[in-house]
């Protein structure tokens, strides 16, 4: 007992001392008498890549049969039950990414750094919406999103929500999806990813904070309809402009509308517009003046927006996990922090020189600078906007479902007597 | 009646117009995206020789069982009687009571194969990726433990959280037909 | 206007059939639902309250069970506990799979049974009668528009706020913000061994010159040191730092300068200690040689076993290495030097032909080996010190048979010079712009330090044979060189051309090596006494002053104060 101690220790004495002082084999490997094999580590393959193809595959037929049963066959159930698959398929069983409102920041960041290439389905899951949606309205968030499918299956009991707080809240959707391309273009992070509040719902795990923000969500849902889509999805702005395009769009009525004003409470998400009331001529000069000084605002809006947003890249800066650990390192240095951090210490053990690290560091509040002209320009333009947008005349004579703003759920159809009407017919006719 | 008309084409003329612009840009996207499009995905990754081993893993993966285990390089393990990553600091005694062990759940497992050596093997269901052992046989040992992401356990989300909190920035995409960084021996 | 009157009309009695099953459903779900969600948040928190605190537990038993290893009912205590952590663990996650499970499929059953329910109570819509819409578009546009102009306020106040929070400038910083001390600083403390640069020589000019450790005169405080050690006191501010070490344990110390208390003890281990038989060395080096080294924001301490750890002033250690056990015939002995960040580790082992030593440049705030440099020498004893020659900095190293000197900015040799042979103990010195070094018993060097390469034949200034010290090392004011033997021999020396100008027998032992506090030389016997002597030409003793303990450290020097390591104590002799 005690000489095999001895052996035991002298060996590993012996080991001990014949290496250097940070080598990777403190101890030789072992010469083997008994004829032992090494083992060499498992390498679990990641789940097969022709799969993926199957998820545009669907995608593409769920868009297509989506489209036809808001425009040709117009039923609520029929688009209730797409709703639905799409939740179980897109959702639960795909775990809900990768999502075409995620896709934006991958196609951002391809764009931008030139070392990274973005999967085929990344961007047929970013393109295919889109041209659908150029072609047919907002089918997309119909029956095919899956974070729409999950906030349209609660809701139970629909409040309205007054036309100027829409207006206001819309504008958090624009500051998000201008936030978004800013940070994944400067690869600082893919904030969308991050907080994705039904993402954890889909794989049934997560961290507790975005599940008490899914789950406040959800509550919301269930009395306002589809909150995340009407004022925080960043995708959904892109849609509304291109929905406002589209070849084919959403009517309440299958042909004409009567003006029996049943329609007008069937939106749960405040999507109708009624006819508009004729405007005198004191109306138009005072609307005129109006319009004018909002044009002239417009380029104003612009540019102190793009300036404000140039101003904040020292915070900004912050979501890039470089300048964090620049600003740690530099705190450490200069003694004004307490310790040091995981990353710090490893970036230290790492040799670099800190001037190296607070030049990249420099780098990216640069780049964040010219980001943040374009980012505060595009908000002060889609204030300016929406501020013109709602003192423009529009002319409207029948009740019909806003472009932009239209999900096309379908819910208002069945409000209408013409459809009744052409769904006795077509039962008729059968 | 004719201005309305003219109206009406007009708006339809821009609005078609406009149409066609959005059309043909999202074509001239694609177009763009051909020219980069990679054939084969990419799933994440751990570098084991810049990971610090700071026990993120265990923590911030969206899994409530991290899909990061710890893997064993043989080939570059000493067999060590008394190993770094098995051992606590300070253990009362040479054996595999629980008192003695670093890992928090039991998951390495060791085995006498013959004097002096013994071989430790990792058991993937009880490890939860938190580093310890890696950080015991990186500092004193031969850093044969290093941590890995498991393919059939990743969901290989398109931000990963883990890679988001990872201190030493280890975390890498790669590609998806050679998915694993493993230690080798021959490594500088 | 109104279409058909059909049978859900809210005013109408017949409810549909299944009308009441939904609205039991929708109870009975909800309440399930919440039961479900609400154990659910209770497994969570159970996992982070009362599993941390298992863990804890158990972390405090295995704490407990350190300092008593052979207690089995412990043992089996915590082998109990680990068990129940992990059981517990598993049967969590179980758990919230399952829960995760059942709260879905009772949340869709909720939501299929209440729109059930609501499509039976359907009402058709009944719109108002509303003449003219006008007034309330205008005013549904103006509040819209006003909204609009709300937010556009709230996100200008929200990105002038961002864009105006102070920020760190990196530009301004980088050179301003130095990560070691200045050598106005190194100067005024005693960073490492034998005070700023290795020389023993201390600029303070209010050193004690009286004391009596007996009656307990002069004597500002004196603390018992846990373990035992023969390395020196280093002082840096009000801290002073010592390390000491047992077979077992290794540790460094540090006191407040003022009142001598403890304020707090520093571990370095590694997970050897307890389990394999700790390394033997000779009793009179011990396991704790080596003098400590601080740059004022840590300090670094290196042990006979090859461990070297670093703690901040708060005593958090924030590093720990292990050099590999050190082949040295002795023990190893060489103590730390500090040149800005890095800490210069002095490793030389067996014989030159092993070609084992090497010279190593830590990085003092994260252990990280920034060069190390073979070394063609054998095992030594000395200590390396930084000097600034020719006002560029060198590091100059004593081995048998070289003397070198490396650039500290890669550690490339700047120059050699082969004058020393045998165990090398005594450190060198850099006075009068000669390198002074010692080879015990035998001679004493001077070398011219330029030139680049082998300059052993142009650089030797002058080379006495003579009684030299085989452990104390040297001390110079810039004019004459002290040697003291460890019989006792006090030798001074010209330092321009080595001439002996006097020796005298001081009949004691001596092992700490003398200093020189301004035109006094003071040096500490093995029995604690302090001679303190008029620096000169001639051999002129002003007085001796007794401590009371065998002392085998070199003392260090603050302000008015003088810091000496006993065998048991640490003293501080002052006001």
């Amino acid at each position: 007992m005690a000489r095999s101690w001895y052996i035991t220790t002298g060996v590993a004495l012996l080991l001990g001392l014949s290496c250097a002082a940070s080598a990777v084999e403190r101890f030789p490997p072992p010469e083997f008498e008994t004829g032992y094999e090494l083992p060499s580590p498992t390498t679990p393959a990641p789940p097969h890549d022709a799969y993926e193809y199957v998820d545009a595959a669907v995608l593409l037929a769920a868009l297509g049969v989506s489209s036809y049963l808001v425009l040709k066959m117009r039923s609520r159930r029929a688009i209730f039950a797409l709703t639905v698959f799409s939740l179980l398929y897109f959702g639960f069983w795909r775990k809900g990414c990768v999502c075409p409102i995620g896709a934006i920041q991958n196609v951002v960041l391809s764009i931008s750094d030139p070392s990274y290439a973005v999967p085929v389905v990344v961007a047929l899951f970013f393109l295919l919406p889109l041209i659908f949606t150029l072609f047919f309205g907002r089918v997309f968030c119909a029956g095919v999103c899956p974070l729409g499918a999950i906030q349209d299956l609660v809701l139970l009991r629909p409040v309205s929500v007054p036309n100027w707080l829409e207006n206001a809240l819309r504008l958090l959707a624009y500051v998000y999806l201008g936030g978004a391309i800013l940070f994944a273009a400067t690869g600082s992070a893919f904030i969308i990813c991050q907080y994705d509040p039904f993402v954890a719902f889909f794989r049934l795990s997560g961290n507790l904070n975005i599940l008490v923000l899914g789950s406040s969500l959800l509550l919301i849902s269930v009395f306002i309809g589809r909150p995340y889509c009407r004022f925080l999805c960043p995708y959904g702005v892109i849609l509304r402009q291109l929905s406002r395009l589209s070849k084919w769009k959403v009517t309440i009525t299958p042909d004409e509308c009567v003006h029996c004003r049943l329609c007008e409470d069937s939106c749960p998400f405040g999507a109708i517009r009624e006819p508009t009331a004729d405007w005198s001529l004191r109306d138009y000069v005072i609307g005129k003046k109006r319009l004018a000084f909002l044009m002239v605002l417009l380029p104003v809006l612009i540019l102190a927006g793009g300036w404000a947003g140039s101003k904040m890249k020292n915070v900004t800066a912050r979501m890039h996990r470089t300048v964090r650990l620049a600003e740690r390192v530099y705190l450490e240095d200069a003694g004004q922090a307490e310790g040091t951090t995981d990353a710090s210490s490893a970036f230290r053990a790492t040799g670099k020189p800190t001037e190296e690290l607070y030049a990249e560091a420099s780098d990216i509040r640069a780049r964040l600078e010219r980001g943040g002209w374009l980012f505060g320009g595009f908000v002060g333009l889609v204030i300016g906007l929406q501020l013109i947008g709602l003192s423009v005349r529009r002319q409207r004579t029948d009740y019909e479902a806003d472009r932009a703003s239209c999900l096309a759920c379908g819910r208002c159809f069945e409000y209408c007597p013409k459809e009744h009407a052409r769904r006795k017919n077509s039962r008729k006719m059968v | 009646m004719a201005k309305d008309e003219h109206a009406l084409t007009r708006r339809h003329f821009l609005r078609d117009s406009v149409w066609g612009t959005c059309l043909a840009g999202l074509g001239a996207l694609t177009g763009v995206l051909i020219g980069k499009f990679r054939r084969t995905d990419t799933v994440w990754q751990i570098d084991p020789y810049t990971c610090v081993a700071c026990g993120n893993c265990a923590t911030y993966c969206v899994l409530e069982e991290s899909a990061v285990k710890c893997v064993h390089a043989s080939a570059i393990c000493g067999y060590c009687r008394i190993c770094f990553g098995f051992f606590g600091p300070e253990p009362v005694d040479i054996n595999e009571g629980a008192e003695n062990q670093l890992c928090p759940t039991g998951a390495i497992k060791r085995k006498f194969v013959e004097d002096p050596y013994y071989e430790y093997t990792i058991d993937e269901s009880l490890c939860i990726g938190c580093g310890k052992c890696v950080k015991g046989c990186n500092t004193f040992g031969n850093g044969s433990l290093f941590l890995q992401v498991r393919h059939d356990r990743c969901l290989n989300c398109n931000e990963c959280s883990i890679a988001a909190a990872c201190p030493s920035g280890a975390f890498k995409r790669v590609p998806a037909d050679q998915p694993y960084l493993l230690k080798r021996v021959d490594h500088a | 206007m109104k279409s058909e009157h059909n049978d859900i009309s809210p005013h109408n009695q017949a409810m549909h059939p299944w009308y009441d099953t939904a609205v039991a459903t929708v109870i009975v779900s909800g309440a399930f639902s919440v039961v479900i969600f609400a154990l659910l948040a209770a497994n969570h928190f159970q996992r982070s309250v009362a599993d941390a605190k298992r863990e804890e537990q158990l972390e405090n038993l295995k704490t407990t069970l350190r300092s008593q290893p052979d207690n089995q009912q412990l043992i089996s205590q915590i082998r109990q506990l680990d068990l129940q952590i992990r059981q517990h663990r598993i049967r969590r996650h179980d758990f919230s799979r399952k829960g995760a499970y059942l709260l879905l499929a009772s949340v869709v059953t909720f939501l299929v049974a209440t729109k059930c329910a609501a499509t039976f109570r359907k009402k058709l819509p009944e719109p108002q009668l509303q003449p003219d819409r006008r007034d309330e578009q205008f005013r549904e546009a103006k509040y819209a528009r006003w909204a609009v102009a709300t937010g556009l306020v709230m996100l200008g106040f929200a990105a002038l706020l961002l864009a105006f929070m102070p920020a760190i400038d990196f530009s301004a910083g980088g050179a301003a913000v130095a990560s070691y001390p200045s050598d106005e600083e190194i100067n005024k403390n005693w960073p490492s061994f034998r005070g700023p640069g290795g020389l023993g020589v201390s600029a303070y000019t209010n050193i004690p010159a009286s004391w009596n450790g007996k009656t307990g005169e002069g004597i500002l405080w004196k603390t018992e040191l846990p373990l035992p050690g023969h390395n020196s006191p280093v002082v840096w501010g009000d801290r002073v730092f010592i390390s000491g070490a047992d077979p077992n344990n290794r540790e460094v110390y540090c006191f407040d300068a003022l009142s001598g208390t403890l304020l707090w003890t520093g571990a370095v281990g590694d997970p050897v200690s307890s389990g394999a038989e700790p390394i033997e060395v000779m009793e009179d080096t011990g396991y704790a040689a080596p003098t400590v080294v601080t740059d004022g924001r840590r300090v670094c301490a290196i042990f006979a076993t090859g461990d070297i750890g670093c703690f901040d002033f708060k005593g958090n250690r924030v590093w720990i290495r292990s050099l590999g056990i050190p082949d040295s015939a002795y023990g190893y002995a060489s103590s730390l030097a500090v040149y800005r960040n890095l800490v210069v580790v002095q490793y030389d082992q067996a014989s030159a032909e092993d070609g084992k030593s090497k010279v190593i440049a830590l990085d003092f705030f994260s252990g990280r080996t920034v060069w190390q440099t073979n070394r063609p020498v054998g095992g030594s004893w000395s200590s390396p010190i930084v000097a600034e020659i020719e006002s560029k900095p060198q590091i100059i190293t004593c081995g048998d048979p070289w003397v070198i000197a490396y650039d500290p900015a890669n550690g490339a040799e700047r120059w050699r010079v082969k004058c020393l042979s045998g165990d090398i103990a005594p450190s060198p010195i850099y006075a009068g712009g000669l390198i002074l070094v010692v080879e015990p018993d035998y001679k004493l060097v001077a070398i011219r330090p330029q030139g680049r390469g082998d300059i052993t034949d142009t650089a030797i200034a002058w080379s006495v044979e003579d009684i030299v010290p085989s452990i104390c090392s040297p001390v110079s004011d810039g004019e004459l060189i002290y040697l003291l033997t460890s019989d006792g021999l006090l030798c001074c020396h010209r330092l321009s051309d080595g001439t002996k100008l006097w020796e005298k027998e001081l009949e004691r032992n001596f092992l700490a090596s003398p200093s020189i506090v301004g035109d006094r030389l003071y040096l500490l016997s093995e029995k604690g006494v302090m001679f303190i002597l008029q620096v000169g030409v001639e051999y002129k003793e002003l007085t001796r002053c007794e401590l009371g303990e065998p002392c085998f450290a070199s003392p260090a020097f603050g302000n008015g104060r003088i810091y000496i390591r006993a065998t048991e104590h640490l003293y501080c002799i002052g006001k």
